[in-house]
């Protein structure tokens, strides 16, 4: 036995389900050794080797005297399946080769809950959540997964599956879709801990937004693609996983506006490009796929993000925001404004004034209130683009001969901060929907106020942001577009509306025709109103807005009153 | 002279089952002073739901064995019906001999002198490939195992993914 040919080595009988070989090592060799020895015997890695003798997994550090292994003993081994998937999986390896252990093998993962549900909801969360319901089995983020990887090697699979009626109508189905996205355990986790992605799923609109990025098969690959990549990378660095949290609020913005500019490419391609030199060059990657191995976004950061790594994410959060306008916008500014994305994106805004406001204090868009001063050109190609106008030449030419004053009064502080109070802005919105509807109801009373040199709404969603929404999207400010234009008729219009508003309070809560439906949000929201008066929410003009800007969501609306309070 | 007898036999299926190992486990001895007290590793069957898991389970031998059964313990959690909650195997060859008061298993279902520490582990290898639901120790995961297989099955792959995660 052990006195054979060679007393310095010992003969092990390695043996697998299917093979049995021997090793020869040598008797001091320690467990790493012989596993290396048998990895190379096998044709695995030493990584894959698990090799149990005597109801015990041998470990890397220990010897094999340690476990009194002696020649002509056999041992156990156990070959990890080879890592196949991109993600990082490493560590689960013997379970993903197993369909059946599958199904369970996420939950518990640090790495994976957090790079699947932040982009979960803007990008396939949803999708895997309608294939599982369809299927009423198994864990959500799994099957995500599992889709990921089919889709992302047959993109038509994936196109004829998003033009699948039945796809698009549960997808257009905001309270769907917001009941698949928080029946997932960790979006419940994450919401819990961040109250303020609330307002996502509280928002169909945006809801639906982000599914539409899902349309985009290239954006949507390119996406699926990067985001594990990126973020298990970003989750190695110590404090990454808050960062990423953090980052993910920066985010949701850029990536609503990615919604509607769906011409703009990825906004993650941005990211990447962007996370080490800033903004500037437009986004190359725009409308198509890449093929590029991804580089780590954030190496370049990597050693500062370990020693302060919460300011550090601060920071790219925001040079992210600043890129993305920076790149989409500027160039094919023009382009956005035609797109009829904006068009929901306005009506967005007004029924939604925090994102609104968070969007005014937005670094990006000083900047870019900065640029349109500085460059009264490309306002004024902006301004004269937009779809309202270009209909409309006579209110064309009036925006050209008020363009400087305008200029001028957007580096005016004092309009900015306007802009950015959300009574301010609400008051804005009133007046311009007493217009409205006063256009509608008296029309003849409305041509001698000279209301009639308004444009023709463009459809009934957008109604309700008349002249001031060119600018709203982008710049904003809807004061001056009204009020500035030095035409008299115009102005005394206001004042006249604003006395008659006054005069009548019961238009002042006209606001609620937003949502389209016939009845006032008053009557319609009536409980919910109830509801919030009970529970110390005495403000009943900012109960109603919440509740509409909410759909009617009680404790949508309530959270929606708490964030709000310290800035009124 | 029959404790004698019960270590002079554990010892030698200890060291057939180091040279030779049966497929599917692996036996050692919790401590190496205690030859009655044993240790297995067994290695999720393939082709079930266990595949891919690594299960700790000790065997508690008596000192009369083998005329009396041992106990069998998974110390890994387990979803199974067939193992308690607590980890307890329960399978009928484990049952102290004899026929059985309720008159559920016959006498050669039961303990018998002859079993070995591999026909034990044979025997609970093909019990998690085919559970018994008609005897269960777990009756919730009997219950699952008949009404809401994909629930089992989450479960158990849990339980798997776990065992990899203790092991390593």
């Amino acid at each position: 036995m052990a006195e054979s040919s060679e007393p310095h080595k010992i003969k092990l009988t390695v043996k697998t389900p299917k093979d049995k070989k021997d090793v020869e090592v040598p008797e001091e060799a320690s467990i790493k050794e012989l596993k290396e020895i048998v990895a190379e015997k096998f044709g695995a890695t030493a990584e894959q080797v698990c090799l149990i003798f005597a109801g015990k997994i041998l470990k890397d550090q220990e010897t094999l005297k340690g476990h009194n292994l002696k020649d002509g003993l056999t041992v156990h081994l156990v070959i990890k399946s080879v890592n196949t998937s991109r993600t990082s999986q490493e560590t689960t390896s013997n379970a993903t080769s197993n369909t059946t252990a599958q199904p369970s093998a996420t939950p518990s993962r640090p790495t994976e809950p957090s790079s699947s549900s932040p982009f979960g909801i803007g990008g396939l969360g949803g999708l895997a959540g309608l294939s599982n319901m369809g299927l009423g089995s198994g864990n959500f983020m799994e099957m995500q997964q599992n889709m990921q990887r089919e889709l992302l090697s047959n993109p038509d699979t994936l196109r004829q599956m998003m033009d699948n009626p039945l796809v698009q109508s549960l997808m257009s189905n905001p309270d769907y879709m917001r009941q698949i996205l928080t029946s997932n355990p960790q979006m419940q986790q994450l919401l819990e801990r961040h109250p303020e992605i609330n307002h996502v799923m509280n928002n169909p609109e945006l809801l639906r937004q982000t599914m539409e990025i899902a349309r985009n098969p290239a954006m949507l690959q390119e996406l699926m693609r990067s985001q594990d990549r990126a973020l298990s990378n970003l989750e190695s660095i110590p404090g990454g996983y808050s960062a990423l949290q953090r980052m993910y609020r920066d985010i949701q913005e850029p990536m609503f506006n990615a919604a509607q500019e769906q011409f703009g490419g990825n906004p993650f391609a941005a990211l990447v490009n962007n996370a080490g030199s800033v903004a500037g060059s437009a986004n190359p990657q725009a409308g198509q796929e890449n093929r590029a191995p991804l580089p780590n976004p954030w190496s370049g950061l990597s050693s500062t993000q370990s020693s302060g790594s919460s300011s550090e994410a601060r920071t790219t959060g925001e040079n992210r925001s600043t890129s993305t306008p920076a790149t989409q916008g500027m160039p094919g500014m023009t382009g956005m404004l035609n797109s009829p994305g904006m068009q929901s994106l306005m009506q967005q805004i007004v029924d939604n004034p925090q994102l609104m406001q968070s969007m005014m204090n937005a670094p990006y868009v000083q900047s870019m209130f900065q640029q349109m001063g500085s460059n009264p050109q490309l306002a004024e190609q902006m301004i004269l683009n937009n779809p309202l106008f270009a209909s409309n030449p006579a209110m064309q030419e009036q925006m050209r001969t008020m363009l400087p004053t305008f200029m001028a009064q957007l580096n005016n502080p004092e309009i900015q901060s306007l802009v950015t109070n959300p009574q301010a802005m609400s008051a804005m919105m009133q007046i311009q929907q007493g217009m409205e509807q006063l256009r509608q109801v008296a029309p003849s009373f409305a041509t001698t106020l000279g209301l009639g040199t308004l444009p023709p709404p463009l459809n009934p969603a957008t109604s309700t942001v008349p002249t001031s929404s060119p600018t709203t999207s982008t710049t904003s400010p809807p004061p001056p577009t009204t009020t500035q234009p030095g035409s008299d008729a115009f102005s005394n219009m206001m004042a006249s509306m604003l006395t008659s508003l006054a005069g009548q309070g019961g238009m002042g809560s006209g606001i609620g025709g937003i949502g389209g439906s016939t009845q006032p949000p008053e009557e319609r929201y009536r409980s919910q109103l109830e509801q919030l008066t009970a529970m110390g929410f005495i403000n009943r003009d900012a109960n109603l807005q919440a509740l509409i800007a909410t759909f009617g969501d009680v404790n949508a609306a309530v959270e929606r009153l708490l964030q709000n309070r310290p800035m009124i | 002279m029959s404790e004698l007898q019960s270590a002079l036999l554990l010892r030698k299926q200890l060291a057939e089952l180091n040279k030779n190992p049966v497929e599917g486990f692996s036996a050692g001895l919790i401590d190496d002073s205690d030859i009655y007290r044993w240790e297995v590793l067994l290695i999720g069957p393939p082709d079930t739901l266990y595949e891919g898991g690594f299960f700790k389970a000790h065997i508690y031998f008596p000192k009369e064995y083998p005329l009396r059964p041992p106990k069998m313990k998974f110390i890994t959690e387990i979803w199974h019906p067939n193992i308690e909650k607590n980890g307890d195997v329960c399978i009928s060859i484990l049952h102290e001999p004899g026929d059985d008061k309720w008159g559920y298993e016959k006498a050669c279902e039961r303990w018998l002198p002859i079993h070995t520490v591999e026909t034990i582990m044979i025997s609970v290898i093909s019990m998690l490939a085919d559970p018994n639901d008609q005897s269960p120790a777990n009756v919730d995961a009997a219950k699952e195992w008949r009404e809401n297989f994909p629930e089992f099955k989450r479960k158990v792959a849990r339980c798997v993914r776990r065992s990899q995660e203790e092991m390593l």
